[in-house]
């Protein structure tokens, strides 16, 4: 079955909204990689990633075209967001117990 | 070029990978992390060379894996809690001995 | 080359990759967190080569147990002291050609392996002719329990002999020492009231849906030790001196239901191993799930036992 035979107008915006998701995880990935310290890459990887993961299931769920799976997946992303809550939450804790300090925009290079 | 193809030569790369670790690797924690690369590659080569039926790869082979993943973790475990009363009990974390220098 | 073949390569490169990096890195902790990505990518590579049992199986038991013991056992290290960086040293001259000798002759074979027509009456294709008698839906399940119980009820013995092996070399244990994130902490306190439950929900569903559809006794004692894993963590539970009745029952509950149906059914002059009904199949699982989650568990918190901790 080639994919193009059985794509429906609706599946675009699925599609649509996987690429989004994708840009949101790439962001998500460029900060953690490029930004100065914990707490600024604890904040692209939380915020643009599980925006990023949104996106993702609400396209698989345009996709899927089954409000089962949409449920499901809603669940899933409420998941997501609790782990990546409480870990971020864990790990600015722990940085900042053992002294890692916030990089000022003037110490920026 | 098949997906089967790839898996094969990507597990027998990663075996490879493997052995050199288990060899060049001090810490037995790294030994322990090639082996379980090692055993990684062999459950993916397994699935691959087992074949497919209509529905989907072998079971048997499945199930053969499955088994193994749940005997690598044991095992895993156990060599885990021998590393870690190792070096309790003397300070060390490789087999190599304190005066043993190259 | 299609686009599926093309997510193949990808994997495949990220498997080498990341496996070159855990292998030859010089930190260790860095090393087991790529050793748990690696596990993921595999996971993701069973799913492509059309094998969700082993997926969910990876993912719980290859990536995330081993990886939660190996950080564990790290932290151990280092609470003792060990360093975690590896002094560099010059690789013993034949590490290379050995690693490429070996590579290439696991090629080789596979390659090899690949190449051979399968045979008609291959033990997998008997399986699914056969899988209407055994009254599931799952071939992997029905090969795990129907097909090779034996190998099942022994897979489930070697779980058995890790923990008692684990706990001939425990030495002394530390109570106390196992606190590593406060539960009083708000966010975690919400966390362990909202996942453990949900944990709980996975794991039942995971083994009642294993007889027809992706899943079984393996993937829910997996996702049930996360459970075990995240009372240790939080310091809800914590290690006993001794066990007691219930963790040694709990602990041989799958071997114990295993031999007993199997060797019943010698008894009541049926073949060994063969399991009387739907029933038994769930029963083993019930039991099987709990017995690797409570060894896992108890392997991870490096415990004979655990029990609620008052406060």
């Amino acid at each position: 079955m080639s994919p193009s035979a059985s794509t429906l107008p609706g599946d675009w915006i699925g599609i649509a909204l996987l690429l989004l998701g994708c840009a949101f995880y790439g962001a998500g990935t460029a900060g953690l990689l490029r930004f100065p310290d914990v707490y600024s890459r604890l904040h692209a990887l939380t915020k643009a990633d599980n925006q990023g993961l949104l996106l993702v299931c609400a396209g698989l769920a345009v996709l899927a075209r089954s409000w089962r799976v949409a449920a499901l997946l809603g669940v899933i992303w409420l998941l997501g967001l609790m782990a990546a809550a409480v870990s971020a939450h864990l790990i600015a804790r722990h940085a900042r117990h053992s002294g890692s300090r916030r990089t000022s925009s003037e110490e920026r290079p | 070029m098949s997906s089967a193809f790839v898996y094969v030569l990507a597990a027998s790369a990663v075996f490879g990978v493997g052995v050199y670790g288990l060899i060049v690797a001090d810490h037995l924690m790294r030994k322990l992390l090639s082996l379980n690369v090692m055993g990684s590659a062999v459950f993916v080569l397994i699935l691959t060379v087992g074949g497919a039926t209509p529905a989907g790869p072998d079971p048997v082979a499945q199930a053969l894996i499955l088994t193994g993943i749940v005997i690598a973790v044991a095992a895993t475990a156990f060599a885990l809690a021998l590393i870690v009363r190792m070096f309790q009990e003397t300070g060390l974390t490789s087999l190599r001995g304190r005066d043993d220098d190259d | 080359m299609t686009i599926g073949v093309l997510v193949d390569l990808m994997l495949a490169l990220a498997l080498v990759g990341l496996s070159l990096r855990v292998v030859t890195g010089r930190a260790l902790f860095r090393d087991i967190v790529l050793f748990i990505l690696f596990g993921l990518v595999i996971a993701l590579s069973w799913s492509r080569l059309g094998a969700p049992d082993l997926a969910l199986a990876e993912a719980a038991i290859g990536a995330g147990l081993t990886g939660a013991l190996m950080l564990m056992a790290y932290r151990r290290l280092v609470a003792g002291g060990a360093e975690d960086v590896a002094p560099r040293r010059r690789p013993p001259l034949l590490a290379v050609p050995v690693a490429v000798l070996t590579g290439a002759l696991v090629a080789l074979i596979g390659l090899a392996a690949l190449g051979v027509e399968r045979v008609p009456d291959a033990a997998g294709t008997i399986v699914l002719e056969e899988l209407g008698a055994s009254g599931l839906g799952n071939a992997v399940t029905a090969v795990l329990l129907v097909f090779r119980g034996l190998d099942t009820m022994l897979e489930m013995a070697v779980l058995l002999v890790a923990l008692l092996g684990a706990w001939a070399v425990l030495g002394e244990v530390h109570p106390g020492r196992l606190h590593q994130v406060d539960r009083r902490t708000p966010l975690v306190g919400a966390l362990l009231t909202t996942v453990a439950p949900v944990t709980l929900l996975i794991a039942v569903h995971l083994l009642l849906a294993g007889t027809d559809a992706p899943g079984g006794a393996f993937q829910a004692g997996a996702v049930l030790t996360g459970c075990g894993v995240l009372l240790v963590l939080t310091g809800t539970v914590r290690p006993r001196a001794a066990a007691g009745l219930a963790t040694k029952l709990l602990v041989i509950a799958g071997l114990a239901a295993f031999v007993m149906i199997g060797a019943s059914a010698v008894a009541l002059g049926r073949a060994p191993m063969s399991l009387p009904g739907t029933w038994a199949v769930y029963l083993i699982e019930t039991a099987m799930m709990l017995s690797i989650a409570v060894t896992m568990t108890l392997l991870f918190a490096r415990a004979r036992a655990l029990e609620p901790e008052r406060a």
